[in-house]
């Protein structure tokens, strides 16, 4: 290895074992068969369904009808288009908020020298493994004025409590309070994502950097980041596909039905009240709602996550 | 090399299929988690009698819809299982998931009309063994009323001035909050309709010869918005169970809830003494008293065991299954047998006499107005939050009730 | 980001670089930014632990203190409740199953997508990534039938196939990603020595992917142990049930016993941390992995 660091896309698997041959196919069916039998065969079995209306018993081929419904009545898309929007806003939490906090633990915790990093690393990863359920419990209490008012203010720290509804009481910040919550649970997984990355990264780029003067910041952002930039870009749409179908979250910490007055609506928990449950209480589904708002946001993403894939991924 | 054959032996296992055991077992699929003891017990005296087995498998409230649908439709359904009335358990018996009920001994003559209809479809068919009704009741804390010197208001002017006087002593006087999103509208204002509208002048609204925004409409709007001021700090933040809580410990002095909640509050988890008395009638007005049909128990068409489904069923139409059963279950469901069957001088009976010469009607939506149900939850939030007046929410309603009667 | 001093360039005397160094290797503005966050991450556990000390009702008068009277009546309910160690059990067969079976599906499907180049294998690996983006609940009642036409419902194997299933296009997503990023050389020497196509797989691809796998282990394994929505539609027999929807059930029972179920969910936590634990010493031998890799 020479001194000077390798341009990155030459670097990434410059040569490969003959790329091309059926050959490969006998690698890829036991995943494929996997994949197609329980995932792929059924699920889109399902969003044909969303040009049939009715449950089982009483199912009847409508058409387009279910889309134009959905766009279209004024109930159905008033609820959709706010629940896209609140969507886009949880996103930007995780996008912005979550990755840049994930980049810079595993920037730090990549640190050959420094001790204690699994440590942390593990702190940092807790908060995933506890329920949802549970942490949606814990912070309905510590967010309620009713339960926190006092002992904060005791403690001098006030300022935390809003008044006088709570921050998930007010539909003016109950998607914020909702979004941070989520992006603190979480944060340990991305953190890892990007740990695994900067691993990958060859230590004589390091080294050759430093001696040539580099200092910390500039190895950081002229040849850490920009060596991670495919893995970042995959993080960036796991992140955008994971929001989108994100439903626990708000179910646990503001109902089914995205309280208060449907701010914390999501795509998921839209999409479950309309096609899974059935919205309370008659709890009847459309399925052919639900698959139309489920195939519609399938498009939106696709539209979305092609263009990343193809810019930094680089494949082509 | 030793990991890759523990990792294709772990393959293996996947495939291999497997054959499950058929028990002559009935399941009986429910949304009351919190009467699991119970009901297994009462399940167990049947099975002492009869020597049919029958397990109770309830799944949470909010899960129960969904996943039994789901089950039904994958035809793994329970034997026997909880229905919703009207229109829910209805749409379940449209798509071929009941049992018919119409010929089992005791279903048309041991029920009302009126118990009935809840559990009948629209081409006549009785989809579920009518079972247990709810009412709505003001729960209070007693010590906290004789503390205070309040005696059990009258009116609903008094029962104001009552949260008046609490409010002044430092007290909470009601535990409500908006939260969950359901019961402000089915124990809240559903409680307080009767007081307002008989079950004959709902049929007037159901068919649009009234208006959804009239005078009575109104008031009872204002009347609703009147409470706001009494419900706890924060209570936009405030789930059921967490109002449950702030009355159960005795943080407030009221909370207005269903009849099934009667259990936990008056059972072991709290130290409080609790009455109740149902909200009460504006000076004027007529008092009322919401019984609302709330469950029967429906056979599963799809059964493995059709006579013992049948059976059953037929037992729990019966008289003395109705006994057996209302003994058995947690208090605050009331039987909807015509015949008595309520233990003695138990909490059923108290609840029952509560509504004794009142005009009873259900929860007003129930029938036919499903369609206002969301729509009012929005509303009622929105008086709370102090961004809609009575009027306006009256007018909202309205509007949507002519556009649908106008389809 | 916190801006690091620059010591490193200028020549200095032998022992000032030395005891700089030091100072450098202990990195304290790092400690304190992960001090920090520690804090912020832990302040919740601190009081789900505390409060499974408390008896019923004292978490809503006193959430925030210590316990007033220390109780372990909720861990004992807990440990003698024998049912409890079969939930953990079918859970932990459950995850290993799946996580097993995802990582060696997943990573043989996408060692051959980052080698073979065509348009077929494009379209492969597009497939996959498409089975991100739908929500899988849409496909309850198909999954459903298959289990039946199976015979597997009530069964812990109607579950291994759905989780397994569901892993695959992230698995497949990440560790392409990954193996495409190996440098060529390696597969080179391999190639060289006359080993298959297989034997460079579990040879070389596998030792230098490990922190890959070990991210897809853990990525797959918070969802899949504590998935609630499957098991509540496909498992009614007692001795099926995993932990989450035996602890559902509870959480009726228990409605205003919230200790009690603090405390079986704060338990049903611990083995996802050591599964954890194990799984990320994967990225220690990683590293050890990457630096022969020179």
């Amino acid at each position: 290895m020479t001194a000077k660091p390798r341009k990155n896309p030459a670097f990434r698997g410059g040569r490969c074992i003959r790329p091309g041959g059926i050959y490969w196919m006998r690698y890829v069916i036991p995943a494929l068969v996997f994949y197609v039998i329980f995932m792929a065969y059924p699920m889109l079995d399902s969003v044909r369904l969303s040009l049939y209306e009715g449950t089982a018993g009483t199912r009847q081929f409508v058409g387009f009808a279910n889309y134009v419904r959905l766009f279209t009545d004024e109930v159905v898309s008033t609820r959709f288009w706010n629940a896209f929007m609140n969507n886009w806003v949880f996103f930007a939490y995780h996008m912005i908020l979550q990755n840049a906090l994930g980049i810079t633990f595993a920037a730090i915790l990549t640190n050959r020298t420094m001790r204690g990093r699994q440590f942390y690393q593990t702190l940092i990863f807790i908060p995933c493994t506890v329920a949802v359920l549970v942490m949606g419990y814990l912070f309905k209490i510590m967010m309620n004025p009713q339960w926190s008012k006092a002992p904060l203010e005791n403690v001098g720290l006030g300022f935390l409590v809003h008044s006088p509804q709570g921050w998930l009481g007010d539909p003016g910040t109950a998607l914020s309070a909702v979004s941070l919550v989520s992006v603190w649970q979480w944060v340990g997984i991305p953190t890892m994502m990007f740990v695994a990355a900067f691993q990958g990264i060859d230590d004589d780029l390091i080294e050759a950097s430093s001696i040539e003067g580099a200092n910390p910041w500039q190895q950081f952002t002229r040849i850490r980041i920009p060596l991670i930039i495919p893995v970042i870009g995959m993080v960036a749409i796991m992140t955008f596909v994971a929001n989108f179908n994100a439903f626990d979250v708000v179910f646990s910490m503001e109902t089914l039905d995205g309280a208060p007055n449907y701010s914390t609506d999501l795509i998921g928990t839209l999409f479950y009240r309309y096609g899974v449950a059935g919205q309370h209480p008659v709890g009847i589904p459309e399925p052919g709602v639900g698959a139309a708002i489920s195939t519609s946001i399938f498009f939106m993403l696709l539209c979305g996550v092609i263009p990343v894939l193809v810019k930094t991924q680089g494949k082509e | 090399m030793k990991k890759l054959i523990a990792i294709l032996m772990a393959a293996l296992m996947c495939m291999l299929p497997l054959v499950s055991l058929a028990e002559v077992e009935l399941t009986m699929g429910s949304w009351r988690t919190e009467d699991t003891a119970q009901v297994q017990a009462l399940l167990d005296k049947y099975y002492e009698m009869t020597g049919v087995k029958i397990t109770f498998l309830p799944t949470t409230s909010t899960q129960y819809n969904a996943t039994l649908r789901q089950q039904l439709d994958g035809s793994i359904g329970p034997d026997l299982f909880y229905s919703r009335s009207y229109a829910t358990g209805a749409e379940l018996y449209d798509n071929g998931f009941n049992v018919r009920c119409n010929d089992i001994p005791g279903v048309m003559e041991n029920f009302t009309d009126t118990a009935r209809s809840a559990f009948t479809a629209a081409d006549g068919s009785v989809f579920a063994v009518p079972f247990a009704a709810v009412s709505h009741f003001v729960y209070y804390n007693k010590a906290i009323f004789a503390e205070q010197g309040i005696e059990i208001p009258k009116t609903f002017e008094e029962f104001l001035a009552v949260c008046e006087k609490l409010k002044a002593a430092g007290i909470t006087p009601l535990a409500n909050g908006i939260a969950a999103n359901w019961d402000i509208l089915e124990c809240v204002l559903c409680g307080m309709i009767p007081n307002y509208i008989t079950a004959e002048e709902r049929l007037a609204y159901e068919s649009g010869e009234k208006k959804m925004n009239d005078e009575t409409w109104v008031r009872i709007y204002s009347d609703f918005a009147k409470l706001v001021p009494y419900f706890p700090e924060a209570f936009a933040s405030i789930d059921n169970d967490q109002a449950n809580v702030l009355f159960g410990i005795g943080d407030t002095a009221m909370l207005i809830d269903g009849s099934w909640s009667y259990g936990t509050l008056s059972g072991d988890d709290y130290d409080i003494d609790v009455g109740f008395f149902t909200i009460p009638a504006p000076e004027g007005f007529a008092p009322g008293f919401s019984l609302h049909p709330d469950f029967g128990i429906a056979g599963n068409a799809a059964s493995a065991h059709p006579e013992e489904v049948r059976a059953f069923l037929q037992w729990l139409a019966s008289p003395e299954g109705a006994k057996v059963a209302a003994a058995g279950v947690p208090a605050g469901f009331l039987p909807s047998i015509s015949a008595d069957v309520a233990p003695e001088g138990g909490i059923v009976s108290q609840m029952f006499a509560e509504g004794e010469g009142k005009n009873a009607d259900m929860r007003f939506v129930w029938s036919k107005m499903m369609s206002l149900y969301t729509p009012m939850v929005d509303q009622l939030n929105a008086i709370c939050r102090g961004e809609q007046t009575p009027e306006g929410a009256a007018d909202a309603i309205n509007a949507l009730w002519e556009a649908e009667l106008a389809k | 980001m916190v801006k690091q001093p620059d010591f490193s360039v200028k020549p200095v005397k032998a022992e000032k670089k030395t005891r700089s160094l030091r100072i450098m290797n202990m990195h304290i503005p790092y400690h304190i930014i992960m001090i920090l966050w520690s804090f912020i991450a832990m302040f919740p556990m601190w009081f789900l632990l505390i409060n499974t000390f408390k008896k019923k009702t004292e978490i809503y008068k006193n959430f925030f203190g210590l316990p007033k009277t220390w109780t372990l009546a909720n861990y004992e309910a807990l440990f003698s409740g024998s049912d409890f160690l079969t939930y953990f059990r079918n859970s932990f067969f459950v995850v290993v199953v799946s996580l097993s079976m995802i990582l060696f599906l997943g990573s043989l499907c996408a060692y051959a997508l980052a080698h073979w180049r065509t348009k077929t294998s494009r379209a492969i690996y597009y497939f996959f990534v498409i089975g991100m983006m739908l929500p899988i609940k849409i496909a309850t009642i198909r999954l459903l039938q298959i289990m039946k036409a199976l015979n597997t419902v009530n069964t812990l194997f109607s579950l291994y196939p759905v989780y397994i299933a569901m892993g695959l296009p992230t698995a497949v997503f990440i560790l392409t990603e990954f193996i495409h990023g190996l440098p060529g050389e390696m597969y080179e020497a391999g190639y060289m020595d006359g080993a298959g196509r297989f034997r460079i797989w579990y040879r070389i691809v596998i030792p230098l992917i490990r922190p890959a796998l070990a991210t897809v282990a853990i990525y797959n394994l918070v969802p899949i142990w504590n998935d609630l929505w499957f098991p509540l539609i496909f498992i009614n027999r007692e001795d099926q049930k995993t932990v989450l929807l035996a602890v559902t059930r509870l959480q009726g029972q228990y409605s205003t016993d919230w200790p009690k179920l603090l405390t079986v969910l704060s338990m049903s936590a611990l083995p996802v941390i050591i599964l954890y634990l194990t799984m990320s010493k994967q990225f220690v031998k990683g590293l050890t992995a990457g630096a022969v890799k020179g």
